[in-house]
């Protein structure tokens, strides 16, 4: 990866496509690379097929669902919608983010100062 | 765990249509291939430059694919299936090791399963009575006298029974055997003498009619029967109408009340009971019920749920104590033992079966061994093989995976041809089992004994698998790959391995080789003992006198002097006798005695010894030779004075530096009551028991003075079996058309059979140190060549050198005789551990018996020195130039 560019950890990864499903509604998979790719105002520029290991484990996991549909342009495309326990699976994975993320930060400052 | 099955059964679904998941992902792929290049033409690159920076930022496809199916399907069992389908190509592709390997393994797990299948019939499933584990034998012991459990009298069993509050029940049987008539032939049933409580002990109904009730147990109630529906089925049609009527048991009419199923048996679990009748209505031990002091009543007893033997024991004791107080002069000294009714039912053949499930363990264990060397000679010459599929990225895992799968299927293989040796092996075994082991009809290739087949060839796979496959794994690469396969790359560490190996299976094949001969110089011994007697020629037969027809004492003498007469006027049978009980055929009477005039001490309670009654001839018809004093002779009858003649032993016993003639002995069976007899004679011992006892102390006396219900004759003759049988069965005839003639048998016959425990286990013990040793034997011979094989080049530099063909034959020799005499020595160690287990089964041979580890060892010596020298003389047969151009 290139500087200004960081590398994702898998599990992230997977957190970032149940939100983006969760705020974004049905999307198929080259939707939710661009959203988050957006989102990221592009800081994170991913190997956009990397979102699909992330969609087959939440598949599997019945975090999501899939279903076929037409896209913009009119082809055929595959649409992922968040299911009620992938709901559930975000809100605690999130607020375990949350948590670690707050634990991190205390511990840079805590580093920093010293 | 919800989230993990379901991505499971994802999985599976995936697995199951994989084209069409894989179609989807591409479609899916490729419109987002499109979708990427429409953004990028949107910025204004050309069609060319939008495609490729699609493809670069969605990533390679292939990749993206392969990642996708190994998410989705079942890349485990992918490689599970396609490592089987390796092994089998691989052992296709070596027809000889594949052969040798599995017959080798399926040789181990055949004779495994095979006694394992006997261990668990006969030692491990549960007893045919509900909730059988509750069930206990109890005794009488008089602990100070060495007798450590005999029957109970009633009186005393009738107590124990009243005032016990930790068994929730307990019953009493005797075994009989009555004479029925009225039905076509007279013949013998088996009869149990029981209390009523037996059938509610046991918690068995009956399948027709009812069981007995406590009314039916009580002096002076009517004669009632239970039949057995095997006996039901034979000998009344499985007529209905047969409750309520009325059968004759010794001329005496039953009623008959119930038929109990034919899966019920007690006491004897080996033999179908025919009839069981209450015990009060038994001619014999019914007029013994009142007796205290007696000890004939086998008692068992079902534990209340939750009730430890422990505290079952403490208030048996308790109440012994109390009936010690009461009845002094019958019960001072006698104590209580329980012992649970399977132990006591597997007791004698426990310890055997064991040891030679330990002795097929270890063949297995040799097996195993065998397979190992032969897998790691084998990874040697794959080395190359395995280096190339290292160098293409195999890991070192998937490595160890691949070799283990192949042992794995290996073992199966091997498993499944030891389930179809195990098959032919439990029929033999059946067909070589003493009739005297229990539950023998129980012993079948069930699916329980296939599971520890199966469980059995997978834990060998193991065992010899890993070990090959840890070597394989770790190899050096770039040595391997140079070496092109060659053989003179075999690492110190696993020549180390091999030669272990082969010495363990050496000293593993030194132990059972030990114990086989152990047993078998016991066995030797046990039939060259001199019993006391001499059995040639000698023909047995039971009449049995039923005692309401033949009531009184008188009767029996009478019966049985005619019966004699009449014998022995025919030609060819004058030396017949009778004789009650007789050796190692009838079981014994132990009775106390009293020396007349000798002080009454706390010894005088151990004196025992077992008691014979016989006719005049008996000792000459037996061949029983005459120490001292006179035989019996004719007028020693019922109006004389009491005599009576001792054995060897007794004497030295109970009258040490003193002449036993013209003492007096007191002591009495019934009905012959307690009473002084003269010692008239002194004969040699007998063993009585069985020819492995030692001879006891006996006492013998007139048939005439002490007679019995029942005349057991005894025939010397050059005659046939059958034509001394048919002479005694017409001779009886002539006296009583109504009296069976049963149990007839030769004499040396019966003294086989009661050999038969020692001669299976010998028999088994030496097969499986047979195949130890042949295993052994092999696997020192693979090891030997194939370190032949490997140092060809250097033996052909030695002789070059001018070594002589001799220097090389000793030190190929030299190598092999090393490694025999480390597994020789090991076993031996081994051996003097081990061999204590199966003390209890030698016979007049210790343990440690020299002669027999002299033996093994010159045996171990001649084969794998044998072993060793066909690749030794393939040594000295190199020819230095081929060997040094080699590779």
């Amino acid at each position: 990866m290139g500087a200004g560019k960081s590398e994702i950890l898998q599990g992230t990864l997977d957190l970032m496509v149940l939100k983006t499903l969760e705020a974004m509604g049905p999307l198929h998979g080259y939707g939710i690379a661009r959203r988050i790719e957006q989102i990221s105002e592009e800081a994170l520029q991913i190997n956009q097929g990397t979102i699909y290991a992330s969609l087959a484990r939440a598949m599997q996991k019945g975090w999501i669902a899939g279903t076929w549909g037409t896209s913009d342009n009119n082809r055929k495309a595959k649409f992922y919608s968040i299911t009620k326990t992938g709901r559930k699976q975000l809100h605690t994975e999130a607020q375990n983010w949350e948590r670690i993320s707050t634990v991190i930060g205390r511990v840079l400052a805590v580093a920093a100062r010293g | 765990m919800f989230a993990e099955m379901k991505a499971l059964a994802s999985r599976i679904r995936t697995w199951l249509s994989p084209l069409h998941a894989d179609q989807d992902f591409e479609h899916e792929l490729e419109a987002h291939l499109e979708l990427l290049t429409e953004e990028n033409l949107l910025r204004g690159m050309t069609a060319e430059e939008a495609q490729r920076a699609a493809r670069l930022r969605l990533g390679g496809l292939t990749q993206l694919k392969e990642t996708n199916r190994e998410l989705q399907g079942l890349p485990l069992l992918e490689t599970i299936l396609q490592d089987a389908r390796y092994s089998l190509r691989m052992l296709r592709k070596n027809p000889g090791f594949t052969a040798v390997a599995v017959l080798t393994l399926a040789l181990g797990i055949g004779a495994n399963t095979a006694i394992f299948s006997v261990v668990y019939a006969v030692l491990l499933k549960p007893l045919p009575y509900a909730k059988s584990e509750q069930l206990f034998n109890v005794f009488e012991a008089q602990p100070q006298a060495g007798v450590t459990g005999t029957g109970w009298s009633y009186a005393n069993f009738a107590e124990f029974r009243e005032q016990n509050r930790v068994f929730s029940e307990m019953a009493g049987s005797q075994f009989h055997q009555l004479t029925l008539t009225g039905r076509g032939e007279p013949r013998v049933v088996n009869t149990s003498v029981v209390t009523p409580e037996l059938f509610s002990l046991f918690e068995e109904q009956p399948v027709a009619g009812r069981v007995f009730t406590s009314q039916d147990g009580k002096p002076g109630a009517p004669p009632v029967v239970i039949l057995s529906e095997t006996l039901w089925r034979d000998s009344f049609e499985a007529d209905p109408n047969v409750i309520g009527s009325s059968i004759d048991l010794d001329k005496r009419p039953f009623t008959v009340i119930g038929i109990m199923p034919a899966a019920f048996r007690f006491p004897q679990l080996a033999e179908s009971e025919q009839v069981w009748i209450p015990l009060v209505q038994d001619p014999l031990f019914g007029s013994w019920m009142p007796r205290r002091g007696g000890h004939w009543l086998r008692v068992i007893g079902r534990l209340k749920p939750r009730v430890s033997m422990e505290l079952a024991q403490t208030e048996l004791d308790a109440i012994g104590a109390r009936l010690a107080k009461e009845f002094p002069a019958e019960n001072d000294g006698w104590a209580v033992r329980t012992v649970p009714l399977h132990a006591m039912i597997v007791g004698k053949v426990k310890d055997a079966l064991l040891v030679l499930l330990g002795a097929v363990g270890l063949v297995l264990m040799i097996a195993c061994a065998n397979i190992a060397n032969l897998l790691l000679t084998r990874a040697t010459s794959r080395a190359r093989e395995i280096a190339v599929r290292t160098a293409l990225g195999a890991g070192r895992t998937r490595i160890v995976r691949q070799l283990l799968s192949e042992t794995a299927v290996l073992g199966l293989f091997g498993g499944l041809v030891g389930i179809a040796l195990a098959y032919w092996g439990v029929q033999f075994l059946s067909a070589l089992l003493p009739a005297s082991v229990p539950r023998v009809n129980a012993i079948r290739v069930d699916t329980l004994v296939m599971g520890f087949a199966l469980l059995l060839s997978a834990g060998a796979s193991c065992a010899f698998g890993l070990a090959p496959a840890l070597f394989a794994a770790n190899s050096n690469l770039q040595v391997s790959l140079r070496e092109g396969g060659g053989r003179s790359g075999e690492s110190r560490n696993r020549r180390r391995t091999r030669s272990f190996l082969a010495a363990g299976e050496i000293a593993l094949a030194t132990m059972l080789l030990v114990a086989a001969g152990l047993l078998l110089r016991s066995f030797a011994k046990l039939t060259s003992v001199s019993p006391g007697f001499n059995a040639q020629h000698i023909v047995m037969a039971d009449v049995s006198l039923p005692q309401f027809q033949y009531s009184t004492p008188q009767q029996w003498a009478a019966f049985s002097d005619e019966l004699l007469a009449g014998i022995q006027a025919q030609p060819g049978l004058e030396n017949t006798a009778v004789a009650v009980p007789r050796p190692i055929a009838d079981g014994q009477v132990n009775l106390g005695f009293d020396i007349v005039g000798s002080p009454t001490s706390s010894a005088s309670a151990s004196r025992t010894a077992n008691y014979v009654t016989v006719s005049p001839d008996y000792f000459h018809v037996m061949g029983i030779s005459l120490l001292a004093g006179r035989f019996f002779n004719h007028h020693d009858v019922m109006s004389a004075p009491r005599v009576s003649v001792i054995s060897e032993t007794m004497a030295r016993l109970y009258f040490p530096n003193q002449n036993p003639l013209g003492k007096r002995l007191e002591f009495g069976f019934p009905p012959d009551g307690w009473s002084a007899r003269e010692i008239v004679g002194i004969v040699g011992d007998v063993r009585d028991v069985a020819l492995g006892q030692e001879p006891g102390p006996m006492m013998y006396v007139p048939y005439a003075q002490a007679p019995f219900w029942s005349a057991n004759v005894v025939v010397k003759s050059t005659l046939s079996a059958s034509s001394v049988a048919a002479a005694i069965r017409q001779e009886v005839r002539k006296m009583d058309k109504d009296l069976p003639v049963t149990d007839v048998a030769m004499l040396p016959d019966t003294i086989e059979a009661s050999l038969a425990q020692p001669r299976f286990r010998t028999l088994l013990l030496g097969l499986f140190a047979a195949m130890a040793l042949a295993l052994a034997a092999i696997g020192i011979f693979g090891v030997i060549s194939y370190s032949v094989s490997c140092r060809t080049n250097e033996i052909g530099i030695r002789v070059a050198l001018g070594a002589q063909r001799a220097d090389v034959l000793k030190q190929v020799l030299a190598e092999g005789a090393s490694l025999a005499l480390i597994g020789l020595l090991g076993g031996f160690v081994g051996s003097l551990a081990a061999t204590q287990l199966i003390a209890t089964l030698l016979f007049g041979v210790k343990p440690a018996d020299p002669l027999t580890f002299a033996a093994v060892a010159a045996i171990l010596a001649t084969v794998t020195l044998t072993a060793c020298y066909i690749p030794a003389r393939r040594a000295t047969r190199v020819d230095p130039m081929v060997a040094l151009r080699y590779e």
